[in-house]
């Protein structure tokens, strides 16, 4: 088996801050940590490895500081690990970087399954998955919550929707995006901490990977941030519920049904 | 010019319609300057759904019917709206950022090849262009986005954010022809409705919490009769480890759990700083406590000083 | 490299922290309550290689330096300090055979010292501070050692499965042996029922003729009392790391409390008194700190470093103490409860006025150094 997840850093819980003047985030100094949907990813890899052999792939998009989440990858127990890397893909959106994670997965080569966790925790989208899905026309089976392989070739996956859930069987290859009840994520260890300075990093760039150039980074992307802004910050306002306990009541279920 | 195309996914399984796709016919029309709003609708042959759609006034209807969309893949929906989406050229597109909505949109967004913003709070018309409006960063930070030079313009939007709203119109309705690639390496089954479960406190949608001045167990009974109710849990404060009833697991705070339900009601807790830590990201939180002093009630976004008997009673009593 | 050094110890210290937030600092009072490590928990210590942290690449283990090992016991003990106790026990055995174990000894015992802990013991019911009064004999048979004796109070007796332990030979001489529970003629004795570090088990083995070679010994015969101090010096900067995470915990629960209780509309942070207390036990922590790394900078560069061992140990244990006892009065009679950690801080920091040295023997031997400068 070869696995690879994809992986995003993420800055750490609420360090983010706006910049009151020019409206851009400050993220300075913010310590980047592996999204935490992406660690239940790696330990679905692992565990599959664990049990059926093969190799497990860390595979990220970002600055050299995106290091550091590659090596936590690695401390966990993955094998090696690959960074696409360059000013040429800044800024992309969803599809840019759907469109470049592909080609380095087409790269990499003979990927049986390709792990990505349900969304990041900063940009919430969840869309890379299903791009990459596509674009490796592959088939997907998103927000899994079981995971098993029956044998070498095929997977059951059960993935939670709204309210239900559904059992999705495919032949790999294929993109699984996982949710946070799949598994707990197994901590580095002493040991792989030290090893994984000795693993293997590659750092690729768009002269490593065959790219439409016209098809990267911000060229590549259709979307455009217009502004962002902090909203109102409401601390809690507490409403007092008045009258005898009945009238609260009533008072309380009127206000938070609607 | 030809007017443009407002277009609303329609999910739906084999008995009903995706709420949020009608919340969001209601929104589109509602944003809408001079576009027409469009549901296209992927369902299995029936009737009744297209009616149900038909009651929210669309200006148009697109069905696109197949038995096999009773347990179609994300891929499968995905190809079909491409074919649809591929040659009307809508300038828009809305879809629920359902777990369904947000797998199939952005394999449609790659098939199309242009922008897709997920899980929008809010959309809005600025001339053509949709101002697609999300949180980011948690829901601390928002961002306006938009996708100047591709269409259709793509947003899953938030269940829940808008009201559906049933209004007439003169809604054409339009089968459309279409072809149906079943993806071979993938079966799925047909999705299992569930009851939410949760084992754990901290993944809870609805918690009632007690606290020592609420420790009797006949409040504890009652709590439970709450909590199976509302469709949540029963937590507890520290002081309520001790008793038979609980154990560590049904703990909340510093040495406990965090949760983080959409609804919490603390009975007889005073809300000492390793409790209120626990309960920082809970959505609502509703506070009972016969000390008009004590912290929690200013931590709450609804506070009732007074009896936690008699307030629980009325609650078993009005909640549906 | 240092780079490499710095980033991996912050990797570490972040594993820990997660691992303490995770799994420990929730148990942290049943483990009072409960005088035992629930089942399972140090099965989890083991599988996530905390066992391995100091051991050198050669054995399987991930060869931290000391400074950044006694780090990551600090930042345990903020959440349970038994386990970083028990941690501190197998860590400062390990550094006595390395230092003064035969090759083959570390070949035949290193690799497994990943999985099981390892206990260093002198004290005999004859006195933990007069090694020279034991009756633990060890006996030269041909090529091997026959040992026979009792110790007590051993940190992880009962838990550990390799003890290093102080013998007296025939010729009246002292030296360390390495014995293994899995030998013939060891047995355990008793468990002590003591009022803090109630997680750490403290025990008692008996050993009734353990014959084993003649590599098993520690250095050379005579050396026994050397060994036995290096311990006690590796061992107390390790439990000044734990008892910083002793004060750091403190330090939060009067910090949380003074900021939400009021008296009257005052936050109790803005009254002096409180503030004294805050600030005393701010600066015991920050100095505790500094010394037990301070301590271990000096053994990395293989410098004398017992003297400060011994301060890092005789101020710490009784700041901990001491600060434990302000954050009590801070909480009022919320400290005064058993719903509350600040007791069993309290507990837990005093053993450490006791174990590895009592404070006045410690005291001794920091004045006697500064006597004789």
């Amino acid at each position: 088996m070869k696995i690879v997840v994809c992986i995003k850093q993420v800055p750490k819980s609420d360090s983010v801050k706006i910049d009151p003047k020019t409206n851009n985030m400050i993220r300075d100094n913010v310590e980047g940590v592996i999204n935490p949907f992406d660690k239940n990813a790696i330990e679905a890899a692992l565990t599959i490895r664990d049990q059926l052999g093969g190799e497990v792939i860390i595979l990220s998009m970002g600055p050299d500081s995106y290091m550091s989440s590659l090596r936590d990858g690695l401390a966990m127990g993955a094998d090696r690990a690959v960074l696409l890397s360059s000013r040429a893909f800044g800024g992309a959106d969803t599809l840019a970087t759907g469109y470049t994670i592909s080609q380095a997965l087409k790269k990499i080569g003979d990927v049986d399954l390709v792990l990505f966790g349900r969304q990041s925790v900063d940009a919430d989208t969840g869309q890379v998955g299903p791009i990459v899905a596509q674009y490796l026309d592959v088939p997907q089976i998103t927000f899994v919550e079981q995971l098993r392989m029956i044998d070498q070739h095929t997977l059951i996956g059960q993935r939670l929707l709204d309210g239900s859930t559904q059992q999705v069987q495919v032949t790999l290859p294929a993109v699984v995006t996982v949710r946070a009840e799949l598994n707990t994520p197994r901590y580095e260890t002493p040991v792989n901490i030290q090893s994984s300075f000795e693993k293997n990093v590659d750092v690729w760039d768009e002269h490593d990977i065959d790219l439409d150039k016209s098809r990267i980074g911000q060229a590549g992307s259709p979307t455009v941030v217009k502004r962002v802004f902090a909203p109102d910050k409401k601390g809690r306002q507490t409403k007092t519920l008045n009258g005898n306990a009945k009238k609260a009541v009533q008072e309380l279920l009127g206000q938070i049904n609607n | 010019m030809t007017q443009t195309e407002i277009w609303v996914y329609v999910q739906t399984n084999q008995t009903s319609v995706e709420p949020t796709s009608l919340q969001l016919i209601t929104k589109a029309k509602e944003i809408a300057v001079n576009q027409r709003v469009v549901a296209v609708m992927p369902t299995v042959v029936s009737e009744k759904l297209i009616n149900e759609v038909q009651e929210y006034g669309p200006d148009k209807i697109i069905t696109l019917e197949d038995d096999r969309f009773k347990t179609a893949t994300d891929t499968e929906i995905a190809d079909v709206l491409y074919q649809v989406v591929s040659t009307r050229k809508p300038n828009s597109l809305l879809i629920p950022a359902t777990v369904i909505g947000r797998s199939v949109a952005p394999r449609l967004q790659a098939m199309l090849q242009t922008g897709l913003t997920a899980d929008c709070l809010d959309v809005y018309f600025d001339g053509d262009t949709l101002v697609q409006v999300k949180p980011t960063y948690g829901d601390d930070i928002m961002c306006e986005i938009t996708c100047p030079d591709h269409q259709p313009q793509m947003a899953t939007v938030r269940p829940n954010v808008f009201k559906a709203v049933k209004q007439n119109n003169d809604t054409t309705i339009e089968k459309a022809d279409f072809e149906f690639h079943p993806e071979t390496q993938v079966k799925a089954s047909t999705p299992q409705s569930i009851i939410s479960s949760a084992a754990n406190i901290g993944d809870a949608n609805v918690v009632v919490a007690l606290g020592r001045g609420a420790s009797s167990p006949a409040i504890i009974e009652k709590a439970r009769k709450l909590a199976a109710k509302l469709g949540g849990m029963v937590g507890v404060s520290r002081p309520l480890t001790d008793s038979d009833e609980f154990g560590h697991e049904s703990q909340i705070g510093q040495s406990g759990q965090s949760i983080a339900p959409d609804l919490l009601i603390n009975f007889g807790i005073s809300g000492a700083v390793q409790y209120l830590v626990g309960i920082e990201n809970a959505k609502t939180i509703v506070s009972v406590n016969t000390d008009p002093d004590a912290p929690i009630l200013a931590a709450s976004d609804y506070a009732f000083v007074g009896d936690a008997n008699d307030f629980m009673d009325n609650l078993l009593e009005q909640v549906r | 490299m240092e780079q490499q050094n710095i980033m991996a110890a912050g990797m570490l210290h972040r594993m820990i922290r997660e691992f303490t937030d995770n799994e420990l600092a929730p148990l942290d009072m049943q483990i009072d309550a409960q005088g035992d490590y629930p089942d399972g928990l140090f099965d989890k210590v083991v599988n996530n290689g905390l066992l391995a942290i100091t051991l050198p690449k050669d054995y399987g283990g991930a060869a931290f330096d000391y400074e950044t090992a006694a780090k990551a016991l600090h930042i345990m003990a903020i959440g349970n300090a038994s386990m970083a106790v028990t941690l501190e026990g197998h860590f400062k055995t390990l550094e006595q055979i390395l230092k003064y174990g035969d090759q083959r000894l570390k070949d035949a015992y290193l690799p497994s010292a990943t999985h099981r802990i390892f206990a260093f013991s002198q004290t005999e019911s004859s006195g933990g501070s007069n090694p020279k009064g034991i009756s633990t004999r060890a006996t030269r048979q041909g090529d091997d050692w026959i040992i026979t004796g009792d110790k007590i109070m051993i940190t992880n007796g009962g838990l550990a499965q390799v003890y290093c332990v102080l013998a007296k030979t025939d010729d009246d001489q002292m030296g360390v042996f390495l014995v293994d529970q899995d030998m013939p003629g060891f047995s355990f004795g008793k468990r002590e029922d003591f009022i803090g570090l109630r997680g750490t088990p403290v025990g008692e083995i008996v050993m009734d003729h353990i014959k084993v070679p003649s590599y098993h010994l520690l250095g050379k015969v005579g050396q026994g009392l050397e060994i036995g101090n290096n311990a006690h010096d590796d061992a107390r900067i390790l439990m000044g790391a734990v008892l910083t995470g002793i004060m750091e915990h403190e330090l939060q629960i009067a910090v949380d409390y003074s900021k939400q209780r009021k008296a009257l509309d005052t936050p109790l942070y803005e009254l002096q008194s409180i503030q004294e207390k805050i600030a005393e036990i701010a600066i015991a922590r920050q100095n505790t700190e500094l010394l037990y790394q301070h301590g271990a900078q000096l053994k990395l560069a293989h410098q004398s470093y017992a003297q400060v061992a011994a301060m890092t140990k005789s101020y710490g244990s009784r700041a901990a103490v001491r600060s434990g006892d302000m954050a009590l009065q801070v909480l009022a009679g919320y400290g005064y409860s058993r719903e509350y950690p600040i007791e069993h801080l309290i507990r837990d920091a005093r053993a450490m006025e006791i174990a590895e040295g009592t404070v006045e023997r410690m005291n001794g031997e920091i004045t006697l150094k500064q006597i004789n400068r």
